[in-house]
């Protein structure tokens, strides 16, 4: 049970950066700036928690700091013809230099700000029924952000296949110019799928802060946004399985996790062969998952 | 002439944004111009720039081959552990090399531990078309905690406190250079000799037009003839061999030890030194030059600030690659 529940706490931030990376790639542009968007997006929710008291508050600056980088990686790439790429590496680095920076002007600490004041970390919401249940029941007393990840994806199902936006952002990827030639602005569905994709990815920052760490740390998503990439590309850039994929990559980080307090006689494994576990079952994933023919077809027009 | 107009503008751009943060923050002036002429206008200052300056020439050059090759090499900080950890291997089993063999064996180590990592995504990349991003991401980060083991228990030094390894032996060393007190050591030389060799390979023999060639058009090259795996496999490898050559600096000339995070991401400097120097080597002299000393100077801005953190060097370095990334598009609006 606390495996099932590790699992679910940590896949969670994975789910919610990976579907919005699933949104942004079907639009046809690259976002390797996932791990970037996450920290900023946890930085701004954890600073303005302590300035301003308020969880509601830290949401809402945590979302759009999200939503303003990722509009910034549309305009660079878009109307200034970056790389997305070059564009996404450059966000990321934007972000491991102004959290810091700003950590150190706000709180005189580059490193962590303040712990966050107990009323602002978001509280477990009991479902009604399935909360009351025996041993199964802790899994259904979580913060509403576990609620949305675990719906989510159906959600964003539903938005990509079923839905006229949804459509144009799978022609934006496949075909921008049929697109285009239907009299639909590709600029403006692509903005509008990094948003929305944006807005994601941030509340996987922003429920770091909240409910995982209630402190905002340096560096604190640890590579991440780019286990949430490998999800996207495991899955196949379709949400359900991208979901069940972060369900996977969460597992192994619990496992890894839980494996920590094991020791074989008086031995322990050592902390630094267990924290390399979750980038290196990712890793294998991406090697060995069979090539399909999946991926939105821009990606196979770049020369690389 | 042009290239240098721009690379100059942007370097304005640079510093212009970099007061405007400080004056934003709260720092005042006298702390720039104090960090400025400690950064440019003192022995020691201009040490600790070259010393860093040396490090991004390596990674600079492994970025820029990739590029060439239509490759994009973002592993180079993992690359750059390992040939910083086999310099240390190296002296740890073979203490009592002769010196010029050992200066020679601790380059090659160096070199061949990050081509051995680079091996990784660059088999995948060129044999079963894996995207070579992600995987370089995700082995820099199992890279660092591989390495932090490394440097905490197999090669731990007893009688430190601090997490870094032994000392590697006298023979290892490279000798120290111009600077005095400073790290600043001939690594510097091997870095600018190795610059004009890249010029030569890229620009003068079949191996560099091939690798071109792959970059510009990956199928028209394979078409006329190019085998296209192996090319970029050697480019990958010719790449991984550079970064890790970061540890010849490090290990054999600055620290004689690996500490743990000594790298304050040189990888991923060296993307932003081969985009401004638009992946010419012998331009990647200057811009890594121009990186390595603001790294210095913001190094310096700490020291003398009150609020200032030295990650205002990350910030400027995004602020020039969104520069120089988006440069096709402005200059066409400003001819």
């Amino acid at each position: 049970m606390e495996l099932i529940l590790a699992t679910l706490r940590l896949a969670t931030p994975l789910i919610f950066a990976s579907l919005g990376g699933v949104l942004c790639e079907r639009a046809g542009i690259a976002t390797i700036c996932l791990e970037g968007i996450m920290l900023v997006a946890a930085f701004a929710a954890g600073s303005t928690a302590v300035i301003s008291g308020s969880s509601e508050m830290a949401l809402f600056i945590g979302v759009c700091s999200g939503c303003f980088l990722m509009g910034l990686h549309e305009l660079l790439t878009q109307k200034a013809d970056a790389d997305p790429v070059v564009s996404g590496m450059a966000i990321n680095i934007l972000a491991l230099g102004l959290t810091p920076l700003l950590s150190k002007f706000f709180f005189d600490s580059a490193t962590n700000t303040p712990s966050l004041p107990p009323t602002t970390r978001l509280h477990p919401v009991p479902l009604p029924l399935l909360g009351d249940l025996p041993t199964v029941g802790i899994l259904f007393k979580q913060s509403f952000l576990i609620y949305i990840a675990l719906l989510l994806p159906f959600v964003v199902h539903v938005l990509l296949k079923r839905s006229v936006l949804g459509r144009r952002i799978h022609s934006a990827g496949d075909g921008p110019e049929a697109l285009s030639a239907a009299g639909v602005s590709v600029h403006r569905v692509r903005a509008l799928a990094l948003w929305i994709g944006g807005w994601l990815t941030s509340l996987a920052g922003v429920y770091l802060v909240l409910d995982h760490t209630g402190q905002f740390l340096r560096d604190m998503t640890a590579g991440r946004g780019f286990i949430a990439l490998a999800a996207v590309i495991f899955g196949r850039w379709q949400p359900i399985p991208v979901f069940l994929a972060c369900l996977f990559f969460g597992f192994s980080e619990a496992l890894q996790m839980v494996l920590q307090n094991v020791s074989v006689g008086s031995k322990t494994i050592p902390l630094q062969w267990l924290q390399s576990i979750p980038y290196l079952v990712a890793l294998a994933i991406l090697i060995f998952s069979r090539k399909g023919n999946k991926e939105p077809r821009v990606f196979r027009r770049r020369p690389v | 002439m042009k290239q240098a107009g721009s690379l100059f503008l942007m370097f304005l751009i640079a510093v212009g944004t970099a007061f405007l943060i400080l004056l934003l923050i709260g720092e005042q002036p006298s702390t720039l111009i104090q960090a400025f002429r400690y950064t440019f206008f003192t022995r020691f200052g201009l040490g600790y720039s070259f010393y860093y300056t040396t490090p991004l020439i390596f990674t600079g050059l492994a970025v820029a081959v990739c590029f060439h090759a239509g490759l994009f090499n973002i592993g180079a900080e993992g690359q750059l552990l390992w040939g910083s950890i086999a310099v240390v291997c190296l002296s740890h089993f073979f203490p009592d090399l002769p010196r010029g063999f050992a200066l020679f064996s601790g380059i090659l180590a160096a070199g061949l531990a990050g081509s051995l990592w680079a091996f990784i995504p660059a088999y995948f990349k060129s044999y079963r078309g894996i995207h070579e991003v992600v995987t370089t991401l995700l082995l820099n980060l199992i890279a660092t905690a591989w390495v932090n083991y490394l440097i905490l228990y197999t090669f731990k030094n007893p009688e430190s406190q601090a997490a870094e390894t032994e000392l590697i032996t006298i023979g290892y060393r490279l000798p120290q250079t111009l600077f005095a007190t400073t790290p600043a050591n001939s690594s510097f030389f091997l870095a600018v000799l190795l610059t004009v060799f890249l010029q030569w390979v890229l620009f003068k023999t079949t191996f560099g037009f091939e690798i071109r060639a792959l970059g510009e058009n990956a199928r028209a090259a394979e078409l006329s003839g190019i085998t296209r795996s192996k090319r970029l496999l050697q480019a990958f490898l010719l790449s991984g061999f550079l970064s890790g050559l970061v540890g010849v600096n490090e290990v054999m000339g600055g620290e004689y030890k690996v500490i743990e995070g000594f790298s304050p991401g040189y990888g991923f400097t060296g993307i932003a030194v081969a985009l401004l120097a638009r992946n010419q080597p012998l331009v990647i002299l200057f811009t890594s030059f121009l990186l390595g000393s603001l790294q210095n100077f913001s190094r310096e801005l700490e020291f003398f600030g009150d609020v200032i953190s030295k990650e205002v060097a990350w910030v400027l370095q995004a602020l020039l690659i969104f520069a120089v990334g988006t440069r096709k598009w402005w200059e066409k609006k400003w001819n």
